[in-house]
């Protein structure tokens, strides 16, 4: 057994122990150190880099690591061997997806934009905002000798007769408390129920003088983010907000390496518990703690995330998703509660999922759907999710099409050699100066932050100046040579933002070839989609009115340098709508209005799903893609340089 | 009632690009037909052909080749007796033997060779380069540089190099430059693209869009070059009307067709024969998906096309 420290730029350590030839990724792991390993220790992402700062380490060097950086002591953690005492220093790139829980300030408006404005569109459209909690006030009489009514039946009869509803029912976790609860407040009791014209549940039941709140729990699991919402369910006020990375990424960074990961003996399990133990519970704690709530008062959730992902929170088999003829468990599901799954909530809370259209197109999809309101005009419309899975739905009030396309991680800042998730420290966005090719951007967080990375927003803002500058060619690769411009011995070329002394940690901040050819391959898979879905319907890109985008890629896209690197049809600019995190906003919405939950149920049951695999037409359109804007110039008539 | 031919040309053209120089240069391209199609209008210039030559000579070739060039002494002697050979538009040196996984001779040894073939032969003459990407961006620089004045083809020009082989043989040393791309409609567009922006006239690029054996996943370079054609034609896509190279013999010779030996595979008859046949039969396949020149090796292959070509043109 060897002693295996990990240090952090912090300055908090983490002491571990580990047998000879142990792999330092695993031992990571088993510790709960977070260090990235999307390609889920491949030694193909270059992600897991760690520096070693004493004892000794059987590490091989890799393609991602430099000479310079090897003899400062940089080693990728997914290729190291213990092999004797070891300290290690993790730097804050490779933790950033875990370490970073962001509670948001509710106190800006902005924050909260987005979901009052979908209440009200939605509420236009004629949907009643309501549900079906409430707290009623029941008071009965004391029990004597001669009233000898045990406290269950106590209850239910006063409740039945307050309420006129023949069914009452009372779960373990009531009656556990009952006892203690009517005594205490002399049988004058708050009630949280939930009633049907014919049928009540009794959710909980507490002191009179009790200021309870009734909260609802929001969230939307993303592959690569996980976003939590705290509501008042009385009043659908947003009581905190916060997000952080999703604990799966070190099992890897896509579906499909999570799937592979959830069949291997265990692996259910620990996916489960990574999702649920060490993501959402952490948020709840948080928020329920930011906002003086109660996590046992949160009696209803509502989760909106990808196929896979809800498969993986409620622990089912997600194996045939990946495998044709990919068929997922469920759509939809009414049989999940929060103490199957083992949230910290009320555990009698049910569980409302945003419902499933294929095993590509989640439930995140039909949520950001419900609120992008295509459905509800007459014009052609497009929504677009931007997310680890690009997922796309295009239509009007008459119908609806979808399909998904595999975008990668790229537009949360995954297979970027310096991209991270839009968190503190982040450049979100940016421009270059042509002559001097010096940039000027923005980071995430407090004023004066330095940078560490990059987030989606900014990557695409810095490959559009690149290439307007023409300091980046059409293929990616730089055509210009400066202070900023360096290649490494294969030649590789790199744009250095910040250098070292510039830059919030221990790297320079810089966007490579190869991060620009992943990027581009993104943005490829998404202006791809969006031709051959258009195609299919013999439609041309002039016919949509409006482009709704989503997803968590920054605080907003820059629409011009989005069309600029051919990621979205040239279109006019006044017809893009940026929406944020719809997939959560539509959670939201869903939990707070039973009807709007309904109407999410029939949006999924009457969209179309086109199955971009099959059509021959997509690869060839995906190569004509990977080029900046696009092979066929004429389709970016708009797009000038510098 | 009477058949009414309705010929189909376009306004568009394919790029007439002129190779070497002097009396024997040669001319492709310059078509607004499809390929072959003479019936809808004059193929301003027919479809040439090549004799491939390597720096490795020909040892280990079939008695039918080995035969021709007995009693050359040098790589030079071989190049003058390809050029003779009958139905011979160009001779296309290969410098295989440059490849740093192979015999990996030096730039110096290779451009030496380039020379005195250059010196042997008046007719044209295409360079083709070691197939490896990071040698073939030094060594074909050197080559376009030792060249001057020949207004030779200098290839293969791949997106991982196109900028030192395309500067050097499209820019500085006024060469062509063969761009070769993997049997892929955009990817050959991309790189056309890419080297018209280093400076290189587009009438200073041919294309090498990729071929394989018929048998061999053929489908795709017959379905490529045709939709290049289609919109070089109609849709007049300047960036795809370069007129298309196409090297058969170093595919063709090396499937297991025509390496067989008689004795392993006696139900397939005479291997020599069966490596005639595939070389033809790929080239004639080319030339009517599109190709404007093939390069072949075979004396009996070189007979057989350019037969077929002037017959059909």
């Amino acid at each position: 057994m060897y002693k295996v420290l990990f240090k952090f730029e912090d300055g908090s350590t983490v002491e571990s122990f580990a047998t000879e030839g142990e792999n330092l990724l695993e031992v990571a792991r088993k510790s709960n150190v977070a260090i990235d390993a999307p390609c889920s220790g491949n030694a193909s992402c270059g992600k897991c880099k760690i520096r070693l700062v004493g004892g000794t380490l059987d590490s091989k060097k890799t393609r991602h690591i430099t000479d310079e950086e090897y003899n400062q002591g940089w080693r990728l953690a997914c290729v190291s061997k213990v092999n004797g005492e070891v300290e290690v220093m993790v730097p804050d790139i490779a933790s950033a997806y875990k370490s970073r829980m962001k509670v948001a300030d509710l106190s800006s408006k902005d924050e909260i934009k987005i979901f009052e404005k979908a209440k009200s569109d939605i509420e236009m459209s004629g949907i009643n905002l309501t549900n079906s909690l409430d707290v009623v006030e029941v008071e009965m009489a004391v029990p004597t000798l001669d009233d000898t009514m045990p406290d269950n039946e106590r209850l239910t009869r006063a409740l039945r007769k307050y309420l006129n509803i023949p069914r009452v029912r009372i779960p373990y976790s009531v009656l556990h408390k009952l006892p203690d609860v009517l005594r205490a407040s002399n049988f004058k009791v708050k009630c949280v129920i939930r009633t049907t014209s014919d049928d009540m549940f009794v959710y909980d039941v507490l002191p009179i003088d009790v200021d309870v709140i009734v909260g609802g729990l929001v969230i939307d699991i993303g592959t690569t983010t996980v976003s939590a919402l705290i509501i008042n369910m009385e009043n659908g006020k947003i009581l905190a907000k916060a997000s952080s990375g999703n604990g799966q990424i070190r099992y890897g960074a896509d579906v499909i390496n999570r799937i592979i990961e959830s069949g291997k003996p265990g692996g259910r399990d620990r996916l489960q518990k990574a999702v649920i133990d060490e993501t959402i519970n952490p948020l709840v704690q948080q928020m329920c703690r930011s906002c003086g709530i109660k996590p046992q008062w949160i009696y209803r959730m509502c989760i909106a995330g990808n196929t896979t992902m809800n498969h993986l929170f409620a622990g089912i088999n997600a194996e045939p998703v990946r495998m044709e003829p990919y068929i997922p468990a469920f759509f939809k599901t009414n049989s999940l509660f929060a103490s199957d799954v083992g949230v910290a909530v009320n555990p009698d809370a049910h569980i409302i999922v945003a419902p499933n259209i294929g095993s590509y197109v989640g439930g995140d999809i039909t949520a950001g759907t419900l609120v992008s309101m295509i459905w509800n005009k007459p014009e052609f419309s497009l929504f677009i999710d931007l997310g680890t899975n690009g997922e796309l739905v295009f239509g009007n009030s008459d119908f609806m099409m979808s399909c998904a396309c595999s975008a990668g991680p790229a537009f949360e800042g995954g297979d970027i050699s310096c991209g991270m998730r839009a968190t503190d420290g982040a450049i979100e966005a940016c421009t270059i100066d042509k002559d001097t090719m010096e940039p000027s951007y923005s980071v995430i967080g407090e004023k004066g932050i330095k940078p560490i990375g990059l987030c989606g927003s900014g990557i695409i803002d810095v490959i559009s100046e690149l290439f307007t500058c023409g300091i980046i060619g059409q293929n990616g690769k730089f055509v210009r040579e400066g202070k900023r411009i360096r290649h490494d011995k294969y030649g590789m070329g790199s744009y250095v933002l910040a250098f070292e002394e510039e830059a919030g940690s221990v790297k320079d901040v810089e966007i490579t070839e190869v991060d620009i050819d992943n990027f581009i391959r993104a943005k490829g898979a998404i202006f791809s989609a969006i031709r051959t879905m258009m195609a299919s319907l013999d439609f041309d890109v002039s016919m949509i009115e409006n482009v709704y985008v989503a997803g968590g890629i920054g605080s907003g896209i820059n629409m011009r340098n989005a069309v600029n690197i051919g990621m979205f049809p040239d279109i006019p600019q006044d017809k893009f709508h940026y929406i944020g995190n719809s997939s959560l906003c539509g959670a939201y919405a869903m939990l707070i209005s039973t009807e709007a939950e309904k109407k999410t149920y029939s949006l999924a049951q009457n969209m179309t799903y086109l199955e971009l695999s099959t059509v021959p037409t997509y690869m060839d359109e995906f190569v004509a893609s990977c080029f900046i804007p696009h092979t066929d110039e004429t389709l970016f008539p708009s797009v000038t340089l510098k | 009632m009477p058949f009414n031919q309705k010929p189909q040309t376009f306004n568009a053209k394919i790029n007439e690009v002129t190779i070497g120089s002097g009396e024997k240069a040669i001319k492709i391209g310059g078509e607004n037909v499809f390929p072959l199609y003479s019936f809808d209008a004059p193929i301003e210039n027919a479809p040439k052909v090549g004799v491939e030559i390597t720096d490795m000579g020909f040892e280990n070739a079939c008695a039918g080749i080995k035969d021709y060039y007995a009693g050359c002494a040098t790589i030079a002697d071989m190049a003058k007796k390809a050029s003779e050979m009958e139905g011979a538009d160009f001779v296309a040196l290969s410098l295989e033997g440059g490849d740093p996984n192979g015999e990996n001779k030096s730039v110096e040894e290779l451009v030496a060779l380039v020379k005195e073939v250059a010196a042997a032969v008046d007719c044209p003459l295409v360079v083709e380069g070691s197939k490896n990407v990071e040698k073939d961006g030094e060594l074909l620089t050197k080559v376009a540089e030792a060249l001057q004045g020949k207004n030779a083809v200098v290839m293969p020009a791949k997106e991982e190099n196109y900028k030192a082989v395309g500067a050097a043989a499209g820019l500085a040393y006024d060469q062509i430059v063969g761009c070769e791309s993997a049997v892929d409609i955009n990817l050959a567009k991309q790189l056309n693209v890419m080297t018209t922006k280093l400076g290189v006239k587009s009438e200073s690029i041919i294309m090498n869009v990729g071929t394989a054996t018929v048998g061999y996943g053929y489908e795709y370079v017959v379905s490529t070059m045709d939709r290049i054609k289609g919109a070089a034609l109609s849709q007049d896509d300047a960036m795809l009307q370069m007129p298309i190279i196409t090297p058969v013999s170093s595919e063709t010779w090396g499937v297991k067709e025509s390496v067989a030996s008689e004795e392993d595979m006696p139900e397939w008859g005479p291997a020599e024969e069966r490596g005639i046949s595939m070389e033809v039969m790929t080239a004639a396949a080319d030339l009517a998906a599109g190709s404007n020149a093939v390069i072949l090796r075979h004396p009996q292959s070189v007979a057989t096309i350019s037969k077929m070509i002037k017959e059909l043109v």
